[in-house]
């Protein structure tokens, strides 16, 4: 028999929580395949590495984007192989939660559940990410006060208030920690004629990324192409030059939250005030991100505990208590 | 036959007796599964799953997400 699955289906990182053993998976969400053969040739940790390394004959991908499919036969193989790898079998058929961006459409949540039963799932039941996100944040959300959480993700950012067990106002932007790392390439390709690869710019990002200016402003070398000779060539890069280049980003997810904000009861505002506002998911890592938000809206932020884990958390604890909590899924709302 | 007809009375009254006294304890369905939703989000129900998922040990070359 198998055990039932909570599956964190993430832009950057899928992560799987099995009921009665916790989180068992937690790998990018990369898949790397001959392109003449379509086979598959690592997924992972494993095909992550490869980004931006491959021969000719290699392309390893990211199938989602934005949280969203957009290759359903190659993410639904993923899915399979994650699956093999937890121990799901075609005789041992998994109940499975999966977290998704709330903004998905109902094609989209279609292409989950599609790729998720044909990957071995009896059935696939979907929950939204901020839903899932506050769960397992720990916030209290079964009692009747505003509790606001925003979750960054690689390619959504999504601001949810939820009270008594259920969505009061939300609000999502396909913009996350991966339109940073893209803003970062494109500004470093405009204004220092070099093309750096997605990893590079990742990993500026972590070095000397920041959303307002910190104690440490430390600069970071980089290493690139260069647009002109074609030759390597090394630039550096200060932090001021990178807040400049992914302000756009930083103020499209500060916006999305204003947005949150303003769509909420004011019964539920006073809340805020005095409990402030949860950050969740890999982008709220960013440096001065929280300070930034506090900033901008006057309401204090808080960091959950686990950001990059508190997603599945929150779909697992949903597995564990699936016939009390069938009603928080998709499609049976209450 | 007077104690077949006292039994068969006797019989009904503690029926309706009974009937009366589940019904009026019985609450509405919603009222059930509400109360049954909000007490599985307690912090107390998610406390196993809180105690079960310890932070993972991460490689700093990961992709954060």
């Amino acid at each position: 028999m198998a055990r039932d699955l909570a599956i964190d289906l993430g832009t950057a990182n899928t992560l799987v929580y099995m009921k009665g053993k916790g989180i068992v998976l937690n790998e990018p969400s990369v898949i790397a395949l001959n392109r003449q053969t379509g086979e598959v040739l690592a997924t992972g940790r494993e095909a992550w590495q490869m980004i931006g390394r491959t021969p000719g004959y290699i392309v390893a991908v990211r199938p989602l984007r934005g949280g969203a499919i957009t290759d359903f036969e190659i993410t639904e193989r993923m899915i399979r192989l994650l699956l093999q790898r937890v121990g799901v079998s075609r005789f041992t058929r998994p109940k499975v939660v999966i977290c998704v961006p709330s903004a998905i459409t109902e094609v989209e949540r279609r292409a989950v559940t599609d790729a998720a039963r044909r990957a071995g799932a009896a059935d696939a039941q979907l929950i939204e990410q901020p839903m899932a996100a506050a769960i397992g944040a720990d916030l209290p959300i079964d009692e009747p006060i505003g509790n606001m959480v925003i979750d960054i993700g690689g390619g959504t950012s999504e601001t949810a208030v939820i009270s008594l067990g259920g969505i009061v106002a939300l609000e999502a932007v396909r913009v996350g920690s991966f339109d940073i790392d893209a803003s970062i390439q494109a500004y470093v390709r405009r204004e220092h004629g070099i093309a750096i690869g997605e990893r590079t710019a990742e990993e500026v990002k972590v070095a000397i990324g920041s959303a307002s200016e910190t104690e440490d402003e430390s600069q970071a070398e980089v290493r690139g192409r260069d647009l002109m000779t074609g030759l390597p060539k090394t630039v550096v890069l200060t932090p001021e030059e990178i807040r400049f280049a992914i302000d756009d980003v930083i103020s499209s997810i500060i916006a999305s939250v204003v947005r949150c904000l303003a769509k909420a009861p004011p019964e539920l505002a006073q809340d805020f005030l005095v409990r402030g506002m949860y950050l969740v998911g890999g982008g709220g890592l960013l440096r001065g991100l929280a300070q930034r938000i506090e900033r901008e809206t006057q309401v204090p932020v808080r960091m959950s505990n686990m950001p990059l884990e508190a997603v599945v958390m929150g779909a697992g604890h949903c597995i564990e208590h699936y016939d009390a909590l069938k009603g928080m899924f998709m499609g049976a709302r209450r | 036959m007077i104690y077949v007809v006292v039994a068969v009375a006797a019989t009904i009254v503690v029926v309706i007796v009974v009937a009366l006294s589940k019904g009026g304890s019985r609450q509405e369905p919603g009222v059930v599964s509400f109360r049954k939703h909000i007490d599985a989000l307690s912090p107390e129900a998610r406390r196993e799953v809180m105690d079960r998922v310890r932070p993972q040990p991460r490689d700093d070359e990961e992709p954060k997400g």
